[in-house]
């Protein structure tokens, strides 16, 4: 495996995820010192590869609840279901507030109406793979690892 | 990962572990010493895993890590006791390539280069947000695309007769089932007829620069120096999210039929089973919703030329050479240990490369083999070549099916930061439209291997035959 290396596009989004090498698609890695802190920047990690995240305004809230039986699960169908969000009702969003129950998370995302002209669209995410998809508590807080289907 | 050299343009990994098969990996010794430490080589030998596997699990030159089966992969399972893999077909089910030649020629338009590059943007959506290239469909109109493919096209004024009959399974995959796709996947592709996606899609205007087989050059209607149309896209949100949904349907199902693989984007469930039955019903509808949006995009696109250039159709001579897809798992007749069986080969950015002769192969192209589209990156050139007979007998009739990365879209766009990859590109006589910047960082030149040794491997192997090669003048990406 190649090393990861620092997201370039700002220093704010750098903090949230970095973008591992990956021939054919796009890897990111995340670390956070809590599990809703990860999934929450999960999140916003994926808003942030559609848009650019300084061009989007928090002006709507939207809210979603995943359910999932393991944490990569859980991790594919909550960022599945932002996809989908993202194409068919074209919300684009640049925060997240993340609420745990067991197996389920509630996700409140603050955002707006995609607009083509005023954004900074980015390129599409196909779909979130299964593949070396991770969800991992470590001494050091948790851990993911996602592999984006471009 | 242990490899023998089998000759100067072939590999293989011996068969161990789960494998039930060994891997063959078409590449020069260049090419294999970079691949040494690549997680794509696991790949090929994890796709020797899947129950039903025959022959061996192979690899295309362009082959470079994907998820599941590597990027240039080919499995045929016996399709009586073998299994489907939603992963050994990707996300973009029948992501493909079609070429289309004209009568003009590329000295009279290039001057008018910058026009026609403008006309083809502003008439071929990139299809995000709300956007679309045709009126949207409702859900009746949408079950009708994905069960009739082009056929649909040709229906509402989008296509002829010969484009069908130049298109691979005439545009249509029997098997459609179109109460197999979610309701969610036709919410994602409703919008996205003609429309071309982002990532490695494009459209491309070219010229024909060099012809290596006059026959078949003639044959396919390539004459040198004429400006061609080719386009790179797929089945879009619709199949993206079939392929997603199949992932779980699929996966859940592995325990029950005791299948176990080394890596879950490989899951799958026997073909005989409800699970595989209702994913190749989805997978089908999936492919023709993919014909039918590559050909309302080719339509759109003479439209533009005929605007932009002032000709009539007639002047243009609009003609497709074939069409093509290169993810995608279809059931053929080929010859396994000297006995004819029918199989299901998984191509996952791999082509059908079919000989001479083969029945499926229209009239008109019967006697040539298959033309087979293998782009490049979109500052140097892309090929068109043959199938020959040694492809049905050593490759299930299948080539490579593109260039293949080698700088992941980070490092691309890493690379490309402070340059303006526009301007360079201009300089070499291409002139670029795209919707996004990272859309042309991440496609770099660089980031790509020379598509003409990918095609050269082919060619040394006996799997291709290659006719001629086009140079690209206008760029237009998602």
């Amino acid at each position: 495996m190649m090393a990861a290396r620092s997201t370039p596009q700002n220093e704010c989004e750098a903090a949230l995820y970095r973008e591992f090498e990956h021939t054919g698609d796009t890897g990111i890695e995340l670390a956070a010192p809590t599990r809703g802190e990860l999934f929450r920047r999960a999140a916003i990690a994926m808003g942030s590869m559609l848009v650019g995240r300084e061009t989007v305004s928090a002006k709507q809230e939207r809210e979603l609840t995943v359910e999932a039986d393991t944490d990569p699960d859980l991790m594919h169908d909550l960022l599945a279901e932002l996809l989908n969000l993202f194409v068919v009702e074209s919300f684009i969003w640049r925060d997240a507030i993340v609420k745990e129950d067991g197996r389920t998370l509630r996700i409140t995302l603050r955002g707006e109406q995609f607009d083509s002209e005023r954004h900074d669209f980015r390129g599409e995410i196909k779909a979130v793979t299964y593949h070396q998809l991770s969800v991992e508590q470590a001494a050091d807080g948790w851990h993911a690892r996602i592999i984006f289907d471009i | 990962m242990q490899l023998i050299k089998l000759n100067d343009h072939l590999w293989e990994i011996p068969q161990h572990g789960a494998m039930l098969v060994s891997g063959r990996i078409y590449a020069n010794s260049r090419m294999i010493e970079e691949l040494r430490d690549d997680p794509a080589l696991t790949q090929v030998a994890n796709v020797a895993c899947l129950p039903g596997i025959v022959g061996h699990s192979l690899a295309m030159p362009d082959i470079h890590w994907g998820y599941g089966f590597p990027i240039g992969g080919v499995a045929a399972v016996d399709a009586a006791n073998g299994v489907i893999s939603p992963g050994g077909v990707g996300y973009d089910i029948n992501c493909g390539v079609r070429l289309a030649t004209t009568n003009l020629e590329f000295k009279s338009v290039e001057p008018r280069r910058e026009r026609l590059a403008d006309a083809l943007f502003a008439k071929i959506p990139a299809g995000v947000g709300s956007e679309g290239a045709i009126p949207g469909l409702d859900r009746k109109e949408l079950k009708q695309v994905v069960t009739e493919g082009a056929q649909w096209a040709l229906r509402n004024g989008y296509a002829t007769r010969r484009d069908l009959d130049h298109t691979e399974e005439g545009g249509r995959l029997a098997g459609a089932n179109p109460d197999r796709v979610s309701e969610r996947a036709y919410q994602r592709g409703a919008k996205q007829i003609g429309t071309l996606g982002s990532g490695n899609h494009f459209l491309e205007v070219s010229r024909v620069d060099q012809i290596y087989d006059r026959d078949l050059a003639e044959a396919f209607g390539l004459r040198e120096g004429c400006v061609t149309l080719l386009i790179h896209s797929g089945s879009r949100g619709l199949g993206h999210q079939t392929c997603d949904d199949y992932l779980k349907v699929v996966g859940a199902s592995m325990a029950r039929y005791e299948i176990r693989l080394p890596d879950r984007q490989l899951a799958a469930a026997p073909i005989s089973s409800p699970e595989g039955q209702a994913y190749l019903g989805a997978m089908a509808a999936a492919a023709n919703f993919a014909w039918c949006n590559r050909q309302v995009m080719m339509h759109l696109s003479q439209e533009a030329m005929m605007e932009a250039l002032s000709v009539s159709p007639g002047e243009l001579g609009f003609a497709l050479v074939y069409d093509v897809c290169h993810n995608i798992a279809k059931f053929e007749e080929h010859i396994v240990n000297h006995r004819k069986r029918l199989v299901c080969v998984h191509r996952k950015g791999a082509t059908r490369a079919f000989g001479p002769g083969h029945p499926v192969l229209p009239e008109a192209l019967r006697d040539h083999g298959q033309p087979v589209l293998i782009p490049g990156d979109m500052g140097r050139y892309s090929f068109v070549v043959a199938g020959l007979e040694t492809a049905m007998r050593e490759t299930f009739g299948s080539s490579c099916h593109g260039a293949g990365r080698v700088m992941s879209r980070h490092r691309a766009k890493a690379e490309a930061r402070g340059r303006d990859l526009r301007s360079e590109l201009e300089a070499v006589g291409v002139t670029v439209r795209a919707h996004t910047r990272a859309g042309v960082a991440e496609e770099m030149p660089a980031a790509y291997k020379d598509v003409a040794e990918v095609v050269q491997v082919m060619e040394a192997a006996g799997v291709t035959r290659t006719v001629a090669r086009l140079k690209p003048f206008i760029v237009i990406k998602g």
